[in-house]
């Protein structure tokens, strides 16, 4: 064959492949498992969870994809909805740390298994507290609390007032995260609009968004947190995350950071956080926090064998691991873990996880943040 | 070949291109255009659409937009002012000198391009951040008053120009090319001083290559993300991040398109300068 001539079969085949429609690569059976969480989440369903329901079905097999962050999740409900409308596969199964409420209309369609029908024999054990809907699959649960340098901090505080009073008196030592880049600052950020709107997480809902409560409920927040701006690390800087708040407070940069308990359990366990920096909550009302939700889909080819998994995931075994190997919060009643593990995570159990709503309400927290917190910057 | 027909060889070329051709058109240049038609359209409630420039009209007049991309401007021409600063005095000791130490500068001014930039990012974030080990360093010499440009408007031109460097350097090295030793020597056999030889022989050879360095990196620097994102301030901030937060935080899929048709336009001004210099270029 000339050069020329291969050279343009070359090119014809790969266009080929680029414009022919998707394969589809899932008609094997295997239960399609995608995870909205981080790589660590990922790992920990391939090493506990489906091993604990192979014991069980040994022959099963169970792809888990980790989607790319919540945006991903949202595509791939829609692309499910789209599916129970055209009565074809969906190409997943189970939906990892995804809010059924999150897709507009998926509930009332019936695109979700509703868990209290699906006869789990653990679902029985589940707290209360956790579920928010039937729809959605409450399985470990973290929330935000204070991290602090204990040799810079003797007493933590334990109001928002004392909190807010500390930040004005020791200036520069405290920083929270950008609240669209990660939720420890972001529900910092929710705690301030608690505190503006009579501590009453009730007051926000999925459902009651209007443009004119956002205009009167968020502003007040905004006042406080400008007002909070000069104090903090830089005179009003912000990190991008929760990862780089922590990397401050590591070096000895500021003495205090919002953080999500998982992460900073996790880290106190492997050593990246060291000893010397300790965990506090707020007394008169914690910090946001709430729990990841597994989605099935009523149209997913595999709906047996992913009920199944469901209902092995919160199983106490399982449940034990969470706490142990991801430091969450178990979504049953800590009754049901062992003595050992309760004990010894007697200072961490929540007595209550105020929970504020995704969806346009987060929007506007995000766009008024942004609009109204962060310019107030006077800088260079 | 000589046998073949034109009409043959025409239609060989055409298949030779038409693939690639293809996948832009289908990938590229139609969704890019809905897109941007989207952005001119209103849709009224009742389903009927109507031509509009509101979106526009409203970047233009929101002081916290127009903050964002006058902050992208100034980013851009800081971090290109820096890098030819930066790059063409090495290109040049590059193009005269043949030592093992010119060897080891070229290698080290090209490493970037293999180091992704998330990981420049957390790796500048250590360095140069507080506590980090530049301060340390500093301290050590005495110097006890940094501050780290850290979530300053500074902290993304550094990481930037760094990220940049490689491919500046590349064009500019392969630039100097055109400057020939004799022409140098001629110079000097007549009198001619460093600054006259820079300004009468070495920059007019190299203007076309400033220009490629120019149009390229304006490009690339006024979309970038990764770097503004992790080591600029909140706000204001570029058009990258900007855009990714009005798309998926804020939800407002249309007033982000029309933020990207607007870093378009810009970039497109150097990209069509781009254009214009690589078919000049070919008439020669």
């Amino acid at each position: 064959m000339k050069r020329r001539e291969f050279l343009a079969s070359a090119a014809a085949a790969a266009a080929a492949i680029a414009i022919s429609p998707r394969l589809a690569f899932s008609a094997d059976g295997a239960v399609e498992v995608i995870v909205g969480s981080d790589q660590n989440v990922a790992d920990f369903w391939s090493n506990v969870v489906v091993p604990a329901l192979q014991q069980e079905l040994p022959d099963l097999v169970v792809n888990v994809t980790v989607s790319d962050g919540n945006s991903g999740m949202m595509a791939l409900a829609d692309r499910a909805l789209a599916a129970l409308k055209t009565k074809s596969d969906p190409q997943v199964d189970v939906m990892e740390a995804f809010n059924p409420r999150n897709t507009v209309g998926a509930i009332d369609a019936g695109l979700w298994v509703d868990f209290s029908k699906a006869s789990m024999s653990n679902y029985a054990k589940l707290n209360t507290l956790a579920i928010d809907t039937n729809f959605g699959l409450p399985y470990r649960g973290s929330q935000v609390v204070l991290a602090y340098d204990s040799n810079k901090v003797q007493t933590p505080p334990k109001t928002w007032e004392e909190l807010t009073a500390w930040i004005k008196a020791t200036p520069g030592q405290f920083i929270y995260n950008r609240p669209d880049k990660g939720g420890s600052g972001g529900n910092f950020v929710r705690r301030a609009i608690h505190e503006a709107n009579g501590r009453d997480p009730s007051a926000f809902t999925a459902s009651n968004f209007s443009k004119e409560k956002a205009d009167a409920m968020l502003p007040p927040a905004w006042e406080i947190l400008k007002d909070l701006a000069p104090s903090l690390y830089q005179g009003g800087s912000y990190t991008a995350g929760n990862t780089p708040s922590l990397q401050l407070l590591v070096s000895g940069v500021v003495s205090m950071v919002p953080t999500w308990s998982d992460q900073a359990l996790s880290g106190l366990k492997s050593g990246e956080l060291p000893s010397h920096i300790k965990l506090a909550q707020l007394q008169d009302l914690a910090f946001v926090g709430g729990f990841a939700y597994c989605t099935i889909p009523t149209n997913a080819t595999n709906i047996e064998a992913a009920t199944k998994l469901a209902n092995v995931l919160i199983s106490p075994a399982v449940q034990e691991q969470i706490v142990d190997q991801i430091a969450g919060f178990p979504s049953i009643e800590w009754s049901y873990l062992s003595d050992e593990i309760r004990t010894a995570n007697a200072d961490i159990i929540p007595k209550s996880i105020p929970a504020f709503p995704d969806g346009e309400w987060e929007a506007a927290v995000n766009d008024g943040w942004y609009r109204n917190v962060a310019p107030a910057i006077a800088r260079n | 070949m000589g046998s073949e027909g034109t009409s043959t060889r025409n239609l060989k070329g055409l298949l030779l291109i038409g693939p690639p051709l293809a996948v832009m058109v289908c990938l590229l240049l139609y969704p890019a255009g809905v897109s941007i038609v989207q952005t001119l359209q209103e849709t009224a409630a009742d389903g009927s659409v109507s031509w509009s420039l509101a979106r526009y009209h409203r970047f233009f007049t929101d002081p916290y937009s127009v903050a964002n991309y006058v902050r992208t401007v100034w980013t851009t021409v800081v971090t290109l002012i820096l890098l030819i600063a930066i790059c063409l005095p090495i290109a040049i000791y590059l193009h005269f000198t043949r030592s093992r130490l010119a060897a080891v500068v070229q290698a080290l001014a090209l490493f970037p391009m293999f180091v992704p930039g998330i990981i420049v990012a957390y790796a500048l974030i250590r360095y140069i951040g507080p506590n980090g080990l530049l301060q340390s360093l500093l301290e050590v010499v005495g110097f006890n008053s940094y501050s780290s440009p850290y979530l300053t408007p500074w902290g993304p031109v550094i990481g930037l120009v760094w990220d940049h460097m490689p491919l500046t350097l590349l064009i500019l090295t392969a630039g100097m090319a055109k400057v020939s030793q004799e022409a140098i020597e001629a110079a000097r056999d007549v009198g001619a001083g460093y600054v006259v030889i820079f300004h009468r022989i070495i920059l007019p050879l190299m203007v076309e290559s400033l220009l490629v360095v120019m149009a390229l990196n304006v490009i690339s620097l006024f979309g970038s993300f990764v770097i503004p994102y992790m080591l600029g301030p909140a706000s204001p901030e570029m058009m990258g991040p900007y855009m990714l937060r009005t798309f998926s935080e804020v939800r407002q899929p249309d007033f982000a398109a029309a933020q990207a048709v607007i870093t378009f336009l810009t970039c497109s001004v150097f990209g069509i300068l781009y254009v214009v210099m690589l078919t000049r270029k070919q008439d020669v």
